[in-house]
């Protein structure tokens, strides 16, 4: 078949694509990654878990370029990350693990600032797109203050806020709510289910709790892509958690412990309505 | 041990405009063979209040006692082999060629025999499941093993308190359970552990007791039911389901841990 635009072709219809994609650290006996297969399509939310070790970082410094596979192919956006890396980080943005790391200038404005202006772009869109990206965190008035004055849950949102000033279509979020606590980890979580409508999300996270909504959940173990399922699918197989040394979430595993559906009664709210639901038809029925 | 806080108050960058109160006078007891859980929001002072343990911070005000002994009387190094602390993100520290080389490092410094050493890097490899990786550079390895390595060189020591910081943050949950299970190990050992954590579901698993620090200030301590009920909001899951459905099931007790949950739930529905 003839195919004169293959990136288009290809690449362009879908937000990442990775194909027979392996890498290798150098001086390492075993790959990070081997064969490793996926698509993502455009305004998805696929959730990415899996043991340490299990190639999941190794993925995200692939997909914007920090590293370059071996043998296979790395498209996002229709573009190559290892040859295009600049390109490619306009249209992927990673929200690493601890924020105290990527925060770097004196004021909120100026770190949200910071990656545009290796862009190239003028002084007064740049400072539209600031002030847009602060206001969509929720952090309206806090141009001004000083990143090191902010909780956890707020710098990282500062972070969050200086991807989005970039504007890219596809978010990765690298275990981004790992060193939060329950008040910052439900802050950012509510920013990501709000950007859902409108970008392709990519999220890591040793936390399964925070996948129960997603459209897909990828599991990588030893570098290898061991599935690719819905969330629902994936809660009822207990040798896959297992083999992948995943535990179900609290909430969901005590309603299997109980007999009850684990994928629709996640929240405390929907499993302790289940319960008394049951008791009461039991009481009735007795 | 006994470790006891008396009214520590701490204040970082005193008598500078930059001067922040970051405990304000926090008493507080680590009973021998317990498992405190210390937990509070990002800022509440959960790491400045444990790195006066062993005195790596020294109080502004207020006093640190070892079996009712103020701790200033006692060797610096004598208090940090008897309290040790583990940081958030220990791995960062890691340094030798080989992970045994890295967990050896400590007792060495403590003018053991050889032997002595290799023995005490032997058990504690063993007891954090790190026998395997010994021998590998500890750039070599994931995360998780890491993180049980830089443990390992705290245990070595041999603490009577063992203080983790945000031990499990980053970890996969099996590796996360298996480090829970680690802690119910050194307790039954006779060691006790302060476990700081953001994770008020682990917390609930393995905790004897439960302190909450808010603003620097001990808002709230005792057994994890009595603290935990007290404000179910903020509270472990099981914690969240059973208040829920206490509100018309007032039987059921206040269940913390897993399996007393289920218990409870289980009895309930008459299963």
């Amino acid at each position: 078949m003839v195919n004169p635009g293959e990136g288009t072709q290809r690449g362009g219809s879908l937000a990442v694509s990775c194909e027979g994609v392996s890498f290798s650290y150098p001086g390492s006996e075993r790959p990070a990654l081997s064969d490793v297969s996926f698509e993502l399509r455009p305004g998805e939310y696929v959730g990415v878990v899996g043991p340490n070790g299990g190639g999941k970082s190794t993925l995200v410094r692939l997909l914007n370029g920090l590293l370059r596979p071996d043998s296979g192919r790395v498209r996002v956006s229709g573009r190559d990350p290892a040859t295009e890396p600049f390109e490619v980080r306009k249209h992927l943005g990673v929200l690493f693990q601890n924020p105290e790391n990527g925060l770097v200038a004196p004021f909120v404005e100026d770190d949200v600032a910071f990656g545009l202006e290796n862009l190239g772009v003028p002084r007064e869109e740049m400072r539209d797109r600031v002030a847009r990206a602060i206001r969509a965190v929720g952090l309206g008035g806090y141009e001004r203050r000083e990143p090191s004055t902010l909780s956890g849950g707020e710098k990282q949102r500062v972070a969050l806020a200086g991807l989005l000033a970039v504007e890219p279509e596809i978010l990765v979020l690298d275990e981004p709510t790992s060193m939060l606590d329950t008040a910052g980890r439900g802050e950012v979580l509510g920013y990501l289910e709000a950007l859902r409508a409108e970008k392709t999300i990519f999220h890591v996270t040793h936390h399964l709790e925070e996948l129960l909504d997603a459209d897909r959940i990828l599991v990588l173990n030893g570098g290898d892509l061991v599935a690719d399922q819905t969330p629902e699918r994936f809660l009822s197989d207990a040798d896959l958690l297992r083999e992948n040394r995943l535990v179900l979430p609290v909430v969901p595993r005590l309603a299997l412990a109980l007999g009850l559906p684990p994928a629709k009664l996640h929240t405390p709210e929907a499993l302790a309505e289940a319960i008394l639901a049951r008791i009461e038809s039991g009481t009735r029925a007795g | 041990m006994r470790l006891e806080l008396k009214g520590v108050r701490y204040v970082y960058a005193a008598g500078t405009p930059f001067e922040v109160e970051a405990l304000r006078g926090v008493s507080l007891v680590v009973e021998p063979r317990e498992v405190l859980g210390i937990v509070g929001s990002t800022g509440s002072g959960k790491s400045t209040l444990v790195q006066h343990m062993n005195l790596l911070l020294t109080p502004t005000s207020g006093s640190v006692l070892v079996d009712g002994v103020d701790a200033r009387s006692l060797q610096k190094s004598e208090l940090r082999r008897r309290v040790g602390l583990v940081f958030q993100f220990p791995e960062a520290a890691l340094f030798a060629p080989t992970v045994e080389e890295d967990v050896a490092f400590a007792p060495r410094q403590l003018g053991l025999d050889e032997e002595e050493v290799q023995e005490r890097v032997t058990e504690s490899l063993r007891v954090l499941g790190a026998g395997e990786f010994a021998r590998r550079s500890p750039f070599a390895l994931s995360g998780g093993e890491k993180r049980r390595a830089a443990i390992a060189g705290v245990l070595a020591m041999r603490p009577e308190v063992l203080v983790l910081d945000e031990p499990t943050a980053g970890l996969d949950p099996a590796t996360r359970e298996d480090l829970l299970a680690l802690i119910l190990d050194l307790r039954e050992a006779g060691i006790s552990v302060v476990l700081v954590s953001h994770d008020l579901d682990e917390v609930a698993e393995v905790a004897d007791r439960v302190c909450v620090l808010h603003e620097g200030m001990l808002h709230a301590v005792g057994t994890p039911a009595e603290v935990f009920y007290k404000e179910p909001v903020q509270a472990p899951a099981t914690v969240r389901v059973v208040s829920l459905v206490k509100e018309s099931r007032p039987e059921i007790g206040d269940p913390v841990r897993f399996e007393e949950t289920l218990d409870a739930l289980r009895t309930l529905q008459g299963i």
